[in-house]
């Protein structure tokens, strides 16, 4: 059976802090003037005294039906079985294709390598030797959960089965397997 | 001199014209390419990004990178780590970082600087040192050194060189509730806010200011065991997002908040009667003392609806004793931070949570731990220590004042240092040796500290980059980072004994030393090298445990080894765990619990809610008392400051990695104020009062109140050699008074300021 990884930001557990941002960095090699994932800490929304922040993590939202994939000429971006949006640096021939059929705009040219880059779940290095993603195994706070979600007995499975979640732009049809858990306090009520 | 920011500028603007920095003589940049090499293979170690020194699991990847995780072996800090400790390696390899000897050229101050051999440091250092023992007396070199980094080290130093004169950054940071809790408990005292089922928060804000297990513990408590959090804090942070409640208290009010809750438990009938009856000195002239402190006189102090504190407090007693009041860390909102720590603390005795599932607890290290179980569950490490040191007639410049005596074994009143030079109180200064400790973002008043360095004789800085602080010194001496040092195991019992080590990841970059090395060097140079009998950190070590090698071995592959099961004296359950693990255990109470082997070293033996000790040192303070307090002009905003999670306080603003996610810190201004003014987000702004001047940007948020304006503290540095933290936002030290607090010693962080565009 095939592995479907998603990933679940509680954003009620989250608290902006950026260990996500550096660890991602620190694995993959992520050139200063980019990043494959941050977390902006935006507002605070409402009224004085009554105000809430929101979490937002912007990071590749691994669709099941990517913009991205669909664009690409040459098959460089691409998806195997492990169902993670993938690069194949060797057949791309940078038009850019995809970073600009990104409706989350979380693809970017990596300086160093000169092709499009973003989050793989750290595929190649943690989740290859059997790790969670960088991000996930760090967080202070634990509003990181990872895992597939065709396993029903995974954290991740048991989490969207009870908890409120939401994802970003569903009306695009892309199915993010970035799942969200909104904020009590904020955020968008399921 | 007084340097403003104008004339800093103009400064920088000629030193970082042609990339003059990258030529930064000592740097990584001038040494030239840098190699990472080191252990392939993880090495349990601890962070040293910030002072919580989380347990950590590092490794040499390919060469070139270091990846830095969480220890899991530590329970309670579940393999995290934060932005600033996964940035460690950032650090590391920083261009810009120091890794040579360095020795003043030009004026102080003003960054010219020669790379120098540690042998002509080492000379420099002992030659200025002795003749200014020779000539004006050991007690006038002052030696201060962040406390957790090697602090010992340095202290031992100063002790046979002949000085009393030690300090740690503690009154510029956690001091408040340490001399709180020695007035009241006799001793340190911990929070269980992992079990704990409701939390008030005084602004004690764990989710920007991590501290990685407690952090952890509340987020688990909230989310997980559906504890209520309740934040009082004049700006909307992340804990007070977090919070179920959050009220905007007026600045510097939170005793009086604190005191109507005590008014409160009283006054309603809240209060355990048994456990003050039975562990509580003082208690009547404090109960006498709160009667008029009603939440409705609270609430014409602090801001904060009188009803509300009612039903806070009506609520929280409820919860207890699995409830506590968070009695927080670094301070201080005004200068009653001795009354506000130790109302905070009485509102949890009030409750009885003391050595209860999730109060307040005493660590449990190994000889108590053990005593307790009848049994050696975890073995006790030994102190080092010399004999027959050279006896110190010289008193301590902080002990001009009996009020402060909590405080001299603890850290002393940093900020004395400047007195004793400026105004030779009680006795003139003539040099300064400064480890790891940046006073001039930490301490107040930076004018003064420019003023002070440039009067002293000598001064000798120890430390990773040429801080504002160092900028000031005659001989720089790089530290090696922790990424590259040994040090001796740490004491980290709570509930349990626990120890854990730092140890060497990547073999040293440049000609660095650790700073326990480098103590040692000068006290041969000083010819005193007989008190410092050991020859490396293995010896160190070995002696601690007691030449254990199976024991020593195991703490260093592990990184974190506990011991038994948690206790807490008054916790059946808890207590009836240990008895049936250990045989031979103390025989429980007929409470099922160890409460009658509750002890407090304070001169009743009781928790002391109203101190005679506390009465003869500092006369009308003997009992908590609200006193009214004047923090600012009427036409100025209150200034507060606090911490954020990318950095941490004043000593990471040049890390590569962390600059890039931060090097500015804008003004909090609520809309209303900003609106009165014509000022919106992103303008500049000029922020001044009495102490000084700063320019910066403004951020027109309604996350703070309309008297208020807030800043993230650390930035701004004013010398030339941090490039990327150098005239970046504002410099809060620049801003702030130097007053110090009455019991405590500590520097106030509450101040006025106007504000206008420009």
């Amino acid at each position: 059976m095939t592995k479907r990884y998603v990933l679940v930001h509680d954003e009620n557990k989250c608290i902006g802090c950026q260990a996500c941002n550096v660890a991602c960095r620190s694995e993959n090699n992520v050139p200063e003037s980019v990043t494959r994932i941050q977390v902006r800490i935006e507002g605070p929304y409402g009224n004085f005294p009554n105000l809430h922040f929101k979490y937002n993590r912007v990071s590749c939202e691994q669709c099941e039906d990517a913009p991205c994939v669909k664009v690409c000429p040459t098959g460089a971006a691409y998806v195997n079985d492990d169902g993670i949006v993938s690069i194949n640096e060797k057949k791309c021939v940078g038009c850019l294709y995809c970073i600009a059929a990104c409706p989350y705009k979380v693809r970017f040219i990596n300086p160093e390598t000169r092709v499009p880059d973003k989050c793989d779940f750290c595929k190649e290095s943690r989740l290859a030797r059997g790790e969670d993603p960088a991000c996930v195994a760090v967080c202070p706070t634990q509003a990181l959960a990872f895992g597939d979600a065709n396993d029903l007995t995974s954290e991740v499975s048991q989490l969207l089965d009870s908890k409120n979640h939401y994802q970003h732009k569903v009306n695009l049809g892309t199915k993010p397997r970035v799942y969200r858990i909104p904020s009590r306090k904020g955020g968008i009520k399921v | 001199m007084k340097l403003d920011r104008r004339t800093f500028i103009k400064g920088a603007g000629a030193g970082t014209a042609g990339c003059a920095l990258a030529a930064l003589p000592g740097s990584i940049a001038a040494l030239g390419s840098v190699t990472v090499q080191g252990s392939e293979e993880s090495v349990a170690s601890s962070c040293e990004m910030c002072s919580t020194r989380c347990p950590i699991s590092a490794r040499v990847v390919n060469g070139k990178n270091v990846s830095i995780l969480g220890n899991k072996n530590a329970k309670s800090f579940g393999g995290a780590v934060c932005a600033r400790g996964g940035a460690g390696h950032s650090l590391l390899y920083d261009k810009q970082r120091i890794v040579k000897p360095l020795k003043r050229v030009g004026e102080r101050g003003e960054g010219k600087w020669a790379e120098i051999e540690w042998d002509e440091a080492y000379s420099l250092i002992a030659e200025n040192l002795n003749k200014i023992k020779a000539k004006h007396g050991a007690e006038s070199v002052a030696f201060s050194s962040k406390s957790g980094s090697l602090e010992g080290h340095l202290f031992h130093l100063a002790k046979t060189f002949g000085s009393p004169n030690t300090f740690t950054h503690a009154s510029t940071c956690p001091a408040g509730y340490v001399v709180a809790a020695k007035a009241i408990f006799g001793g340190k005292i911990k929070r269980d806010l992992s079990n704990s089922k409701y939390i008030i928060n005084f602004g004690h804000n764990l989710y920007e200011g991590i501290n990685m297990s407690e952090t952890r513990g509340m987020m688990n408590a909230q989310m997980e065991k559906g504890a209520k959090l309740v934040v009082f804090e004049p700006r909307f942070s992340i804990v007070a997002d977090k919070a179920d409640e959050w009220y905007a208290i007026k600045p510097g009010t939170d005793v009086a908040v604190a005191l109507a809750m005590c008014h409160t438990l009283i006054a309603d009938d809240l209060y355990d009667k048994d456990f003050v009856a039975r562990y509580v000195e003082g208690f009547d002239e404090f109960a006498k003392e709160v009667k008029n402190y009603t939440p409705e006189w609270a609430e014409a102090i602090s801001d904060v609806p009188a009803e509300d504190i009612r039903r806070i407090t009506h609520e929280y007693a409820a919860a207890a004793p699995h409830a506590l009041v968070d009695f927080g860390h670094r301070a201080s909102f005004t200068t009653e931070e001795f009354e506000m720590r130790r109302a905070l603390y009485a509102a949890n005795v009030l409750v009885g949570n003391i050595e209860r599932k999730g109060g307040l607890y005493f660590g449990k290290k190994a000889s108590k731990y053990n005593k307790f179980a009848g049994e050696s569950v975890a073995p006790t490490l030994s102190k080092p220590g010399v004999k027959n040191l050279p006896k110190i007639d010289a008193k301590r410049i902080d002990m001009v004042d009996e009020q402060y005596s909590l405080l001299w074994s603890s850290g002393g009143v940093y900020q004395s240092i400047l007195d004793a030079t400026l105004n030779a109180v009680p006795y003139q200064l003539h040099g300064w040796v400064m480890s790891r400790t940046n006073p001039m973002q930490t301490m107040t008043d930076r004018a003064r500290i420019v003023e002070s360095m440039q009067k002293l004789d000598f001064v000798v800085a120890c430390d990773l980059y040429i801080t504002e602080s160092a900028a000031y010194a005659d001989v720089f001496l790089p530290e090696s980072t922790y990424l590259e040092r040994d040090e001796e195991i740490k004491d980290k019992s709570g509930k349990n004994p626990a120890y854990y080590v730092r140890q060497r990841v990547v073999d040293t970059i440049g000609d660095t030393k650790p700073s326990w090395q480098i103590w040692k060097d000068v006290a041969d140079k000083l010819g005193q090298g007989e008190y410092f009998p050991w020859d490396n950190m293995q010896t160190l070590q070995m002696f601690q445990v007691n030449k254990d090698v199976k024991l020593l071995d195991k703490i260093k592959r592990d990184g974190w080894v506990s011991y038994g099961k948690p206790l807490m004296l008054r916790e059946p359950s808890m207590v009836n765990t240990f008895v049936s693990e250990y045989p031979n255990a103390i025989t429980p109470d007929e409470d099922a619990t160890y409460a009658s082997h509750m002890s407090f070293k304070t001169p009743s033996g009781k928790i002391e809610l109203s101190s005679s000790k506390v009465e003869k040192m500092a006369p009308g303070r003997g009992v908590i008392k609200y006193r009214e307090v004047n923090m600012k002009k009427a036409d100025e905003l209150f200034f507060i400051q606090g911490k954020v999670a990318v950095h941490t306080n004043g000593a990471t603003q040049n890390v590569p990695m962390l600059a890039n996610l931060m090097s500015d810190n804008a003004l909090w201004i609520h809309p209303i104020t900003a609106g009165l003014m014509g000022i919106s987000s992103g303008d500049k702004i000029r922020i001044y009062n009495d102490t000084g001047s700063e320019e910066g940007h403004a951020l027109v948020t309604p996350g703070i109140r309309p008297d208020t304006v807030f800043a993230y503290m650390g930035c701004g540095s004013k010398n030339k050699e941090l490039a990327r933290a150098t005239g970046k936002g504002i410099h809060c030290g620049n801003l702030l008074p130097h007053v110090t607090s009455p019991v405590t010693g500590m520097n106030l962080h509450t101040t006025g300021v106007k504000i206008a565009k420009i």
